[in-house]
């Protein structure tokens, strides 16, 4: 069998992994830049023009740093878990369509929204793992934290997701992509808000930031990692961010679905999905800067009580307006 | 529940920060002003000095020695040791200890952590030229 | 104030015979000598008569053959109750039983001097590490830091140390917060049990920056310990030179210029407005609103700015001594003064808004770390916290020093109890102080600003009093007459307010921590001032200066 350069091309280059980490990297330090702006601080400056290369460099640092394991914990999930929750995310992530189609072509199918809302849940379940497996106390509580929250605002993020889905007729995210010549963030305002605040808690971002509430629990469940095995959770949570960032765009923005001026389709196709899920980028971060943490009792508190209920209504209200909508459309 | 209450006020304030020039600086490329009158590394006038050895006897952290130069006992300062107050220049009968706005003391060796007299001495045109 | 001459009054009239010696050398000021055990009689007279009374802290003293204890209580001013107990055989009977807020005061002086007192129902160690050898008590004059040398390494270390053990098999689980946490800026030990996400019980621990201040002032002139002293605590340095000036000015009987006093309530509020926007600002990183952190600390700079300009240094001040201030204020100053602060209020008045008002803060603070009236009256807490669970209380007013007596301001106090009406308390505060500083500056007297004083100061005590940014401070200085005080004590605020922070935490949850210890802004320098712990290089430091003479220099 002949090897598919433009498949290996696709996977490691662009808009595979290669791609992937460097965006991942690029929005972490836009997010440092952003917060810091908002702070009225300057935020990283020195590495690279504007800092750029900030997150590269903490990663190098951090690759070079010892890899303490402590005696008690168990090593293979302790080992494991943080190459799995970022291995899952990179997978998770090649299903949704960056420049147009999925990272491996023709890969999309009927059903890859569901599969990969069902991934992010493995791999925070890995997360949570891998706070458990390392017997500290504060990593027990912050890996309960991550659970507690999880569960509780996966079923909101679901409910949401089916809203566009259900506009678009279709659950795959190319189709709902492709559906929104007008973006579904302005025919369903309620869902795309609401989904916004549940995304903040599924990200663990403040206000919703539990599960590492440093001045709490230290560094919650990722107390006891160090060196290489830290570098993974950083870079799981930097492509949950990502991917976080990416369901948005995807879901209410139009995905990489644009204008196209010159050139290749696929090129504006990345643009558009980057400039994009910056701007969900932005605004995650401005809600996280105007809110102090909540404590996991309200978190579940308003989850439970709140976020559910508006989400099932939500689900309603765009069912019912649906004939309304769709003559909008077309 | 969030959406029952008032909007936080900080909303607009962080909103108008994002177009605001940051606060902070970036220190060693930018250079601080400290204001006259700073309590910052001494300078002692050898000239005025008398060897009294009342700021070695006031100091309240031991960080002034006398040592001899040039026959002469004079003080010398541990910056390391220093803690700024300012009780030697106070103490001084005639004022031969003085105050400086340079607060940039951080150093290499602990050499560089001594205020010598000799410092202060213009130098003979002798022993430049060797 | 009529209150305090009542009490001394009352005192004398139902003791009778019982005081031994009464002196009063100022307004506001008792020293009462009773016999030995009827210090209990006199502190439930005042207790009886005066809802407010509390204690403000023990101070024992070496006196050679008997060891004196100082029960500073407040009562409209500072009524110490001395009592004198023999060094042989130091006993006497514990005031917890009336006071609970004694409770560390009385362990400080058992740790420091060996004085048993009976009846206390937790007399441990409170400063010293836990494997310091038994009887080597570092207070008492005959003690000498030799005597440790061997002993630290030596003595069987406590299991304490290890947090404590659980035997039964439940789900409380014992979480240990420091010596380093994110939580706490300075090293100190709470080792909570915690069931799930429920705090059931808290044991602070303290001790973990001792430097022996109050030892080594014995061993440096007074005039040098004013520089010591600020260095209890960096952020209130101006109270703590402020209130260790003022007890020095009372024994030798010194007349400070009035253009002193009002320079160095100046910088003395400069100060509690920089201490209190820190708080604020740490408040909001401590609930993960970096965003108010940041924004707080920015508009605290320019007061930095402010105190960097009066006083040639931004955070240590230097600026008091005894007989005055060192420096005088540059007339062109108060106009950059006035201009900044008008600027700074402008932000303060917004993050009162902010406090009062954002939801998210609102939630996290508000029925969170509940001190109850009457619990904080029994434990004695004192400035901020004690404001905050509805006691007018502020050393300002109640025992005016430096220029407060002229100066018009408002006591601020909450109702509601909790961590959100602490802060507000401070919120308000700053607000208060600012117009303090202007009014200050405006009727700025004219003439001397530091009278010169001689170094020997005569044979007497005093007790210094003011309202440091954390709550009240308490300075006592002894003088044998000579250059060197022969006793100072510090009982700085947060040692006063540590105290409550188990009752406020009990059955809340583990988000709630820091919370609750950020309202109570506790400065555990402050804290730990009085003994040196186990570093060599402290122990030389204070105990052998000629020792540490660096060789000479090439």
């Amino acid at each position: 069998m002949p090897i598919d350069l433009t498949l290996i091309a696709r996977a490691l280059i662009f808009p595979g992994f290669i791609f992937l980490l460097a965006l991942a990297l690029f929005f972490d330090w836009f997010e440092r830049k952003v917060a810091a702006r908002m702070q009225n601080r300057m935020g990283p400056t020195y590495t690279g023009p504007l800092g750029i290369l900030q997150p590269v460099a903490d990663y190098i640092k951090l690759l070079t740093k010892e890899d303490v394991i402590p005696r008690q914990v168990n090593k293979l999930l302790f080992t494991l878990t943080p190459v799995l929750a970022f291995s899952l995310f990179v997978f998770a992530m090649f299903y949704i369509p960056i420049d147009g189609s999925n990272v491996i072509l023709n890969s999309s199918f009927e059903g890859d929204l569901i599969l990969v809302i069902v991934l992010i849940t493995i791999a925070n379940f890995a997360l949570f793992l891998s706070g458990w497996s390392s017997t500290n106390p504060y990593s027990g509580i912050g890996a309960t934290r991550i659970l507690t929250q999880f569960l509780g605002y996966d079923i909101p993020v679901i409910i949401l997701a089916l809203c566009p889905a259900f506009l678009a007729k279709s659950l795959s995210f190319v189709a709902i992509a492709a559906k929104q010549a007008i973006p579904f963030a302005l025919l369903i305002p309620w869902s795309f808000a609401l989904f916004i605040i549940t995304l903040q808690a599924e990200l663990e971002k403040d206000p919703f930031d539990i599960p590492h509430a440093e001045t709490e629990i230290v560094g919650g469940y990722e107390t006891e990692f160090s060196g290489r095995k830290l570098a993974f959770i950083k870079l799981s949570e930097d492509f949950q961010f990502l991917i976080g960032a990416a369901l948005v765009t995807e879901l209410f923005l139009g995905g990489p679905f644009g204008p196209v001026l010159f050139g290749p389709k696929e090129m504006w196709g990345a643009i558009w999905f980057v400039a994009k899920t910056l701007g969900v980028i932005f605004i995650l971060e401005y809600i996280g800067n105007v809110s102090a943490r909540l404590r996991i009792d309200q978190v579940v508190h308003s989850n439970w009580k709140i976020l559910i209920p508006l989400a099932i209504l939500s689900l309603a209200l765009t069912i019912t307006c649906e004939p309304l909508l769709r003559s909008i459309v077309s | 529940m969030a959406n029952k209450m008032k909007l936080p006020s900080m909303i607009r304030d962080i909103a108008s920060s994002i177009f605001k020039k940051p606060f902070t600086r970036e220190y060693p490329a930018v250079r601080v002003e400290v204001p006259e009158g700073f309590r910052g590394r001494h300078i002692l006038d050898p000239e005025k000095c008398i060897s009294c050895g009342l700021c070695e006897r006031d100091c309240p952290s031991k960080a002034i020695e006398l040592v001899e130069v040039s026959g002469k006992r004079m003080p010398m300062f541990y910056l390391d040791r220093c803690i700024f107050c300012y009780q030697c220049a106070e103490s001084c009968p005639r004022d031969a200890i003085r105050l400086s706005t340079v607060f940039e003391l951080s150093t290499t060796d602990k050499e560089g952590l001594l205020v010598k007299p000799e410092e202060f001495i213009p130098q003979q045109p002798v022993t430049t030229k060797e | 104030m009529a209150m305090f001459e009542e009490a001394v009054s009352i005192l004398k009239d139902n003791l009778g015979n019982d005081v031994l010696e009464c002196k009063t050398p100022k307004p506001r000021r008792a020293y009462i000598l009773v016999k030995l055990g009827c210090h209990r009689d006199a502190i439930s007279l005042l207790l009886k008569q005066y809802e407010q009374t509390g204690i403000s802290t023990i101070t024992g003293t070496d006196l050679g053959s008997e060891i004196e204890l100082n029960y500073h209580m407040r009562c409209g001013g500072a009524v110490t109750i001395k009592n004198r107990v023999p060094k042989e055989k130091p006993r006497i009977k514990t005031i917890t039983d009336l006071l609970p807020g004694a409770a560390f005061y009385e362990r400080e002086v058992f740790d420091l001097l060996g004085v048993m007192f009976e009846g206390h129902p937790n007399l441990k160690r409170l400063l010293l590490p836990d494997n310091w050898p038994k009887g080597a008590y570092p207070l008492r004059k005959d003690w000498k830091p030799q005597d440790v040398k061997s002993g630290v390494s030596d003595s069987e270390k406590n299991s304490e140390t290890n947090g404590g053990e659980l035997k039964e098999a439940t789900s409380i689980v014992n979480v240990v917060v420091g010596p380093q946490h994110p939580a706490l800026h300075e090293p100190e030990r709470f080792s909570f049990k915690v069931d799930g996400e429920v705090v059931v019980d808290v044991e602070p621990r303290l001790g973990y920056v001792h430097r022996g201040i109050e030892k080594a002032a014995e061993h440096l002139m007074f005039f040098q310990d004013v520089h010591l002293v600020e260095r209890v605590c960096g952020i209130c340095n101006a109270a703590h030179t402020t209130c260790f000036s003022q007890a020095v000015e009372d024994i030798g009987g010194i007349d400070v210029p009035p253009r002193a006093l009002y320079l160095r309530t100046i910088v003395h509020e400069l100060n509690r407005i920089h201490s209190h926007l820190l708080l604020l600002g740490v408040a909001g990183l401590l609930l993960g609103y970096e965003a108010l952190f940041q924004h707080v600390w920015r508009d605290r700079e320019p007061i930095m700015d402010l105190i960097e300009m009066i006083t040639g240094n931004r955070l240590m001040t230097a600026f008091n001594t005894i007989g005055g201030v060192r420096r005088d204020l540059d007339p062109n100053a108060a106009g950059k003064i006035k201009k900044t602060l008008e600027e700074v209020k402008k932000r303060a008045n917004f993050y009162k808004v902010v406090f009062k008002e954002d939801p998210t803060l609102r939630l996290r603070t508000e029925g969170v770390g509940v001190l109850s009236k009457s619990d904080a009256l029994k434990l004695c807490v004192a400035g901020p916290v004690a404001r905050g669970s509805g006691i007018d209380m502020d050393v300002r007013k109640d025992d005016a020093y430096a220029a407060y007596e002229e100066i018009p301001f408002n006591v601020i106090s909450y109702k509601e109890c909790d961590s959100w009406a602490r802060l507000m308390v401070r919120a308000e505060e700053v607000l208060e102080s600012i117009d303090i500083v202007i009014y200050a500056l405006e009727h700025l007297p004219s003439g001397r600003f530091r009278v010169r004083v001689p170094r020997r100061q005569p044979e007497g005590e005093a007790v210094g009093r003011v309202e440091a940014p954390r709550g009240e401070l308490i300075h006592y200085v002894k003088s044998d007459g000579t250059a060197y005080p022969y006793r100072v004590k510090i009982r700085s605020p947060t040692l006063a307010n540590i105290i409550s922070f188990p009752t406020m935490i009990r059955g809340g949850y583990v988000a709630d921590i820091p919370a609750v210890l950020g309202s109570l802004d506790p400065c555990f320098s402050c804290t730990d001032r009085m003994v040196f712990l186990d570093t060599q290089n402290d122990r030389r430091w204070y105990w052998s200066l000629e020792e540490i003479k660096p060789k000479k220099a090439k």
